[in-house]
């Protein structure tokens, strides 16, 4: 089988769900990454890994959905619940600008209390006052929100926000696009078809999107796959994926750490980045995460099919609260890629080339992330281990 | 050879390195700097892979151990340590024995003993601390002390480095860490830790133990202001030392973590792909150096565990002290880093193998659905594995000697393996045979008596016998009583570990395998005149050939299993016949065997059973059961058994 694979690769042959799933369980781990450096390159020729400088604050964390993987969300009775108004987010915005931040990544928890024009306004608003922005704003689970609020139809919210400016939205909430899973991770968080559908009316009205697989719980590989070529079934349709992202799930301060106790680990991290540049052939990008798998995994996804570094993240909150810190700098990002042995460049939201940095070259945004607590991560067997170390 | 596979690298320079590699040709150190220059870091791993599967099969090894630092006391004061402070400081720590002692439990393998040079310590102190910990808990073996240690000891003890190693090897220490090796490289040496010994009296230390049978490991301190060059001096001063007294059990490169040094270095800390590229040109320059240990201390539990799959086939251990005290009953720290190190290596598509510190298998972990296969470390067996790809994941490669596959066969651990004839017999029960082993008609050059006494002589004499096999132990006896008729004798174990040391104390030893093939390839055991081949007795007497060993798989191995094994052995067989030099080229060459000697040895073997070699397993059958009830002085079969 592994011979048929490879061939297949070789001559720009796509993989069968089947051939997907036995090189998932059969395939060693270095086979996976000569496969997947086969398709990196044919799609990215150039040794250069890009990056984004962006920052990835939340508006509110009230949500409806409960899902059991998540540290995040409160209730609305909950003391510690916070909404921000659009004055209040667009301040911020602009403090983050001028320190250098190109792209917002803006998502919240579902908050029933908000009408449709809050989002709206702050799509409007970033573009004629934070023009240096490129708002990359609200995940499939808000916008299906928004129409329950407003009772428009997906595609009239998605017009509207296309009106006031937005063109890009992220990829998350997808989690694992196999019900089975879904239901019992998120029951209230809609269907897969439910993201696959924003999303295809998105694509369809011109947005661009990412795609993102969180993994490392009840899934199992068939799940994996499933997910896979489904995104890779949609792409096919109107192209608007321009990235792939997976991460593994966090379990700190979740119902589901119970049942899950452990993160996944980086080898099978390194599996999901290569499983999925070598089956998703028409995605044009694959993100490694130093983010959410530590900074020499980061790296050494690089070599297992990943061409994209991510975002510099100056705010993040979601992973935090599952006790998941990593921090870096724009300085440090540029040091990672380079020193991983490839060109750094800055991007778009887009995936459009700012600026290549050279030897000694660094982007003049200065930005370090909020959190200075950096540690050389995972050097303790036990941490790893939190909830049985507990009990 | 390596490897039969070709690959295709994105870095056509590693094409020329990949032949040399596969063919078991030694690297230059131009290939060592080609290959850190090599942007193309999947297929500098795939090489290092293929060579730790040559070398280990698919077995990644741990041992439970625990790590001491009995005084951070230094008289040194080297640039790149925040350990070390003045005996006035305030972080000054001493433990006391019972300190040392209260750190250790029973079910610990390995201590790993170092500590700064304290001013003020008694040499009686150190001898203690060795023999106390051997006499409470006389399983954990000590590791301990580096060079620059036993470099001090003599110093300040006026002793030769000789005798302070020879004091504490009679306290109990059996094998010595490799730290403070650093980077041999004089102009590091002068900026970085000027008070501390050089790579000229850390080698000699390590020759001197290496001559005296303690056993060491070898470590690399990269990533502070080296230069890749002279990484590779590093490696190549390591490899000269090993094809001298061939003493380290492993190499260990350490990512250098700058913390409070001061030191500047380019990054916070190493990139992962130098730290993979680090471990795997290490496996690839380091032919002759058995193990290369990914350090997850060092290195973060997540990138050790890729080094995995980048030629690393050991992990160290728990290292870890108790740190929370638990009640009875519940998991302990130890255990649960135990379980973490066998779901890492799990996860790499690897065989975790519990270790002890001479890499002694303790226990298998294969995950339920796999089948372990032994993969016999010896020359005559390279056949075999010649081109032993399993097409089935699930089939897994353990290099066990004939004494830990018969005891893995009999646990249930073990699938198939080429099994020592006695070993199948105790099993014969759940295993079936195929029509595979390891025979001979005439002389084998690896089962050999060294003796200085005649047959006749041997009457009432100490034979020396090591753990590695059971029917040549057996194969003896029925020679000696049922061919000379001599009843009269005393076989007792000799230590591994004591190797050669105390040899010439006995009338005669066996020994077996690539140890005897060394001495019979290279004229002989000083002390010993005669030497039998224990085969060829055999042949001469019964007219028979002698089986050492017979392929055997458990009876409720999954078809796919026994199939898929078969159909491996018949493919290497096929592809090593008629071209033995090459096939066990490499092997012989860390032997000291020339290919022609290699050529000359394997063909003596037959590889594949007909009816011959099934007559000669029912004779030795009957021989060894109509001696089976005979007892004498010493209880072989049941103290086999036990290893």
């Amino acid at each position: 089988m592994i011979e048929v694979i490879k061939n297949k690769v070789a001559s720009s042959q796509r993989l069968t769900r089947e051939e997907g799933l036995w090189l998932l369980k059969n395939g060693s781990l270095l086979d996976l990454a000569e496969l997947a450096e086969t398709i990196r390159y044919r799609l990215n020729p150039q040794r250069r890994v890009t990056f984004v400088i962006d920052s990835n604050p939340n508006y509110t964390n009230i949500c409806n959905i409960d899902c059991i993987f998540c540290a995040f969300y409160r209730h609305e009775e909950d003391n510690d619940t916070y909404t921000y108004t659009v004055d209040q987010m667009i301040e911020r915005f602009k403090a983050a600008a001028k320190r250098g931040v190109r792209t917002v990544l803006l998502q919240g928890g579902v908050n029933p209390a908000l009408p449709l024009e809050y989002y709206t306004e702050m799509v409007r608003r970033t573009r004629a006052e934070v023009p240096q922005i490129h708002p990359h704003f609200y995940s499939t689970s808000e916008i299906l929100g928004m129409s329950d609020v407003s009772g428009l139809s997906v595609p009239e919210v998605l017009s509207v926000l296309k009106e006031a400016g937005l063109n890009s939205i992220p990829g998350g909430g997808a989690e694992i696009l196999s019900d089975k899973v879904k239901r019992k991770i998120s029951s209230k968080k809609g269907t897969s078809a439910d993201w696959l559908n924003v999303m295809r009316e998105a694509h369809k009205l011109g947005y661009k999107t990412t795609a993102t697989m969180m993994y490392g719980h009840l899934e199992k590989d068939e799940d994996i796959i499933e997910h896979l070529a489904v995104i890779r079934d949609l792409q096919d349709e109107y192209h608007g994926f321009t990235a792939f992202i997976p991460w593994s799930f966090k379990p700190g301060n979740t119902p589901l750490e119970k049942i899950i106790p452990t993160y996944a680990t980086g080898t099978r991290y390194l599996q999901m980045i290569a499983i999925s540049r070598i089956f998703l052939d028409n995605f044009p990008h694959i993100q490694a995460s130093w983010f959410s798998e530590g900074k020499k995994i980061g790296q050494i996804a690089l070599s297992f099919g990943a061409d994209d570094f991510g975002g510099v993240l100056e705010e993040e909150n979601v992973h935090a609260s599952a006790n998941f810190v990593h921090t870096t700098s724009v300085k440090e990002t540029v040091d990672l890629i380079r020193s991983a042995g490839y060109t750094p460049a800055e991007r778009t939201t887009l995936y459009d080339i700012v600026a290549e940095y050279g030897p000694g070259e660094y982007p003049a945004a200065a930005i370090n992330s909020a959190r200075l607590d950096v540690k050389l991560e995972g050097t303790d067997l036990l941490t790893a281990l939190p909830v049985l170390e507990a009990a | 050879m390596i490897s039969s596979r070709t690959f295709t690298f994105r870095d056509k320079n590693l094409e020329p390195i990949w032949d040399k590699v596969r063919s078991g040709e030694r690297l230059s150190k131009e290939d060592g700097l080609a290959l850190f220059a090599s942007d193309d870091l999947i297929g500098v791993g795939r090489m290092a892979n293929e060579v730790a599967r040559y070398k280990s099969g698919d077995a990644v090894y741990f041992v439970l151990n625990r790590k001491l630092e009995p005084t951070n006391v230094c008289v040194l004061s080297c640039k790149f340590c925040d350990f070390a402070v003045r005996a006035d400081s305030e972080q000054a720590y001493e433990m006391t024995l019972d300190d040392m002692l209260s750190k250790l439990r029973p079910d610990l393998h390995e201590v790993h003993i170092t500590a700064g040079l304290h001013p003020k310590w008694p040499w009686e102190f150190y001898i203690d601390m060795v023999r106390e910990i051997k006499t409470q808990f006389p399983n954990v073996d000590v590791k301990a002390f580096t060079a620059v240690e036993i470099d001090y000891f003599s110093k300040k003890f006026k002793k030769s480095h000789e005798q302070v190693l020879r004091e504490l090897q009679q306290a109990g220490l059996r094998t010595m860490p490799g730290g403070g090796a650093e980077v041999f490289s004089e102009r590091v040496r002068k900026e970085l830790f000027k008070q501390k010994i050089g790579a000229r009296t850390w080698f000699e230390v390590h020759k001197t133990a290496h001559r005296m049978g303690i056993k060491s490991n070898v470590t690399m301190l990269y990533g502070h202001i080296e230069t890749i060059e002279e990484r590779i001096d590093h490696m190549l001063q390591v490899r000269d030392c090993q094809d001298e007294t061939n003493g380290f059990l492993s190499f260990i490169p350490l990512a250098f973590q700058p913390g409070n040094t001061g030191i500047k270095t380019r990054n916070d800390f190493t990139s992962a792909i130098d730290d993979l590229k680090t471990i795997a040109v290490s496996r690839l320059m380091l032919d002759n150096v058995p193990h290369i240990k990914a350090y997850w201390v060092m290195l973060t539990a997540e990138v050790a565990a890729v080094a995995l799959n980048f030629g690393a086939d050991d992990m160290d251990g728990t290292v870890g002290e108790e740190r929370i005290a638990h009640d009875a009953g519940a998991i302990s720290p130890m255990e649960l880093a135990k379980n973490k190190l066998i779901s890492i290596i799990h996860e790499s598509g690897k065989l975790p193998v519990e270790r002890d510190v001479w890499y002694n298998p303790i226990e298998l972990y294969p995950k339920k659905e796999w089948s372990v296969v032994s993969k016999m470390p010896y020359l005559n067996s390279v056949p075999f594995y010649q081109e032993f790809e399993s097409h089935l994941n699930d089939i897994k490669i353990a290099p066990l000697i004939p004494s830990a596959l018969g005891k893995f066969a009999r646990d249930g651990v073990a699938t198939a393996g080429p099994l020592s004839l006695r070993d199948f017999m105790t099993v014969s029960e759940d295993f079936e045979r195929l029509d595979y082993g390891i025979a001979v008609k005439g002389k084998a050059h690896s089962v050999l008596l060294f003796s200085k006494y005649d047959w006749s002589e041997l009457k009432g004499k100490r034979i020396g016998i090591t753990a590695d096999t059971s029917t040549s132990v057996e194969l003896l006896r029925i020679l000696l009583e049922k061919k000379h008729a001599i009843s009269d004798y005393k076989f007792e174990r000799m230590k591994r570990e004591s190797f050669r040391n105390d040899y010439t104390q006995y009338d005669a030893v066996l020994l077996i395998g690539d140890e005897a093939l060394r001495c019979a390839y290279s004229g002989g055991f000083a002390g010993f005149n005669l030497m039998y081949d224990l085969a060829e007795e055999w042949c001469s007497w019964k007219e028979l050939p002698f089986v050492f060993a017979v392929w055997a798989v458990r009876k409720d191995a999954p078809e796919a299993v026994k199939n898929d094994i078969v159909r491996a052995l018949e493919h290497s067989l096929k592809a090593s016949t008629g071209h033995y030099a090459e096939t066990g080229g490499e092997y012989g060459r860390l032997l000291g065997m020339s290919s022609s000697q290699v050529e000359h040895y394997l063909n003596t073997f037959r590889y594949r059973f007909s009816i011959d070699e099934h007559t000669a397993m029912a004779e030795f059958e009957m021989e060894y059961e109509s001696l089976k009830n005979v007892e004498r002085a010493f209880s072989l079969s049941a103290d086999l058994q036990s290893v």
